[in-house]
């Protein structure tokens, strides 16, 4: 946890500084003998290293980001849809029934009575995680999509047990749903982070 | 008070329904649908996933009630050997749209006899339009039109005879299907004449509501008329009538998008009409 809460531009800040203080001590400072200037190095030497180890671990346990969630229906129906981005030209309610289809599709041809779980296209990983009378399906751009896998089934599981018995009889109406906002920004908070 | 300033409020509901368009091949399921939806996939997805989803808005008004229903079309390939992608696109279909080709009686033949056993089947007894295509390739009395008749008679389903060619009757059998689909649907709020806002803060302030809730998403919905208001040159705090006036247009041009090119222009003359009547 302690990494996390270490910001990657503070552990930049930092690293510029111990480099500063390196170039210094390496070329400015005249050390009487080589054995303390060789101390000095090593000094400086060892906290670049600490802090690259920093910079790692705040890279390996940085968060997920999502760009896109839609919940919907086992049959296509989208219930809600959530973006970090404007896209005029795209009609989530299409691209919900659409990626429905498309699963449809594929488990039929393989006929394994399994479900889609991931899509990949180039630089977007499309996650779905699949409840009895809800499906979330989360597009991720940034790399780690396996980390998000189980913050989306957590969500996928409360918003089923919470929601789920509600939207198998929906009518279509969107203010039949409830609030099922509350779950999803947990979810989009990262609060299902463990 | 200036009498156009007590509005009857409207219950606003925004219902979205499952659609599935059937029938045999060639009838001209697709060319029917082509002109009259919302259309961001190419049609080769029908042939290749076995499927093509596309969407139709329309409003239906009732008794103190709006209903923006939202119609989501799934175009499914009319070959009848691919059940089980039939069978899976067919789940949890609310409507159906049914098709036949009018100078073949054998495909309105086949809705008789294969295909209201499979929406049966599938989802049970759903709202239905029996839908007759190529009307102007068929006589009025045609083998076609007789057996679209009985078949309307038989099952208890509204028919329709259309030409996706010219375009007649085809927006008529989403407005058929439409009002089958909310047949009952009513407005759970009382009529009643609340005090419209009056000031021309509290006109804006009414606006944004307004546009919010018939556009759906908040989130855009906000950015949307943040976007206009900039452009516009409105403040939100000192209001000028001429500004507001100017954002109304391009809040109109959002709503043509998200809604429907009527609803737009109704809300826009009521909008315009409630700013030139504000005070301040």
């Amino acid at each position: 946890m302690m990494e996390r809460d270490i910001k990657i531009e503070t552990l930049i800040v930092m690293s510029l500084a111990i480099f500063a203080v390196l170039a210094v001590v390496a070329f400015v400072i005249p050390f009487e003998d080589t054995s303390t200037k060789l101390f000095f190095v090593g000094v400086v030497a060892a906290l670049t290293a600490i802090n690259v180890y920093g910079m790692f671990m705040v890279w390996h346990s940085s968060p997920t980001i999502v760009d896109e969630v839609f919940l919907m229906t086992p049959n296509g129906m989208l219930l809600k849809h959530y973006t970090r981005r404007l896209r005029p030209d795209q009609d989530e309610d299409i691209l919900a029934g659409m990626l429905t289809a498309v699963q449809n599709f594929i488990k039929e041809s393989f006929d394994s009575g399994g479900r889609l779980n991931e899509i990949r296209f180039e630089n977007y990983d499309i996650l779905i995680s699949h409840g009895q009378n809800v499906v979330i399906a989360a597009i991720i751009s940034t790399k780690k999509p396996e980390r998000l896998r189980d913050e989306l089934k957590s969500a996928t599981a409360d918003i089923e047990e919470q929601f789920g018995e509600r939207i198998s009889k929906w009518s279509g109406d969107k203010r039949e749903l409830g609030d099922v906002d509350a779950i999803m920004k947990k979810f989009l908070s990262g609060k299902y982070r463990r | 008070m200036h009498p156009c300033l007590l509005r009857t409020w409207m219950e606003l509901r925004e219902i979205l329904k499952k659609v599935v368009l059937l029938g045999d091949g060639a009838v001209g399921k697709t060319s029917l649908i082509a002109r009259y939806v919302v259309n961001k996939f190419d049609d080769k997805y029908i042939a290749t996933i076995g499927t093509k989803v596309s969407r139709k808005d329309i409003q239906v008004v009732k008794p103190n009630l709006i209903i923006n229903l939202r119609m989501m079309i799934w175009d499914i390939l009319g070959q009848k050997e691919y059940s089980k992608i039939r069978s899976a696109s067919l789940s949890g279909a609310q409507g159906v749209i049914l098709v036949g080709d009018l100078s073949r009686p054998e495909t309105v033949q086949s809705m008789n006899d294969f295909w209201l056993k499979e929406v049966e089947r599938a989802v049970g007894k759903v709202p239905t339009v029996i839908v007759g295509n190529k009307m102007d390739l068929a006589a009025k009395n045609s083998m076609g039109s007789m057996l679209l008749d009985s078949m309307g008679q038989k099952f208890g389903y509204p028919t329709m005879i259309c030409s996706a060619k010219t375009g007649e009757n085809v927006e008529q059998i989403f407005t058929a299907l439409g009002e089958l689909l909310v047949a009952d649907v009513v407005a759970s709020t009382p009529k009643t004449k609340e005090k419209a806002p009056q000031t021309l803060a509290e006109v804006v302030d009414y606006i944004v509501q307004d546009f919010c809730a018939q556009y759906g998403d908040l989130e855009k919905a906000m950015l949307i008329i943040q976007h206009q208001f900039q452009d516009a040159g409105v403040d939100i705090r000192k209001p000028k009538k001429e500004a507001v006036l100017q954002a109304l247009d391009g809040l109109a041009k959002a709503e043509e998008l998200s809604l429907t090119k009527s609803v737009a222009r109704v809300n826009l003359e009521e909008r315009q009409r409630m700013v030139i009547l504000s005070k301040g």
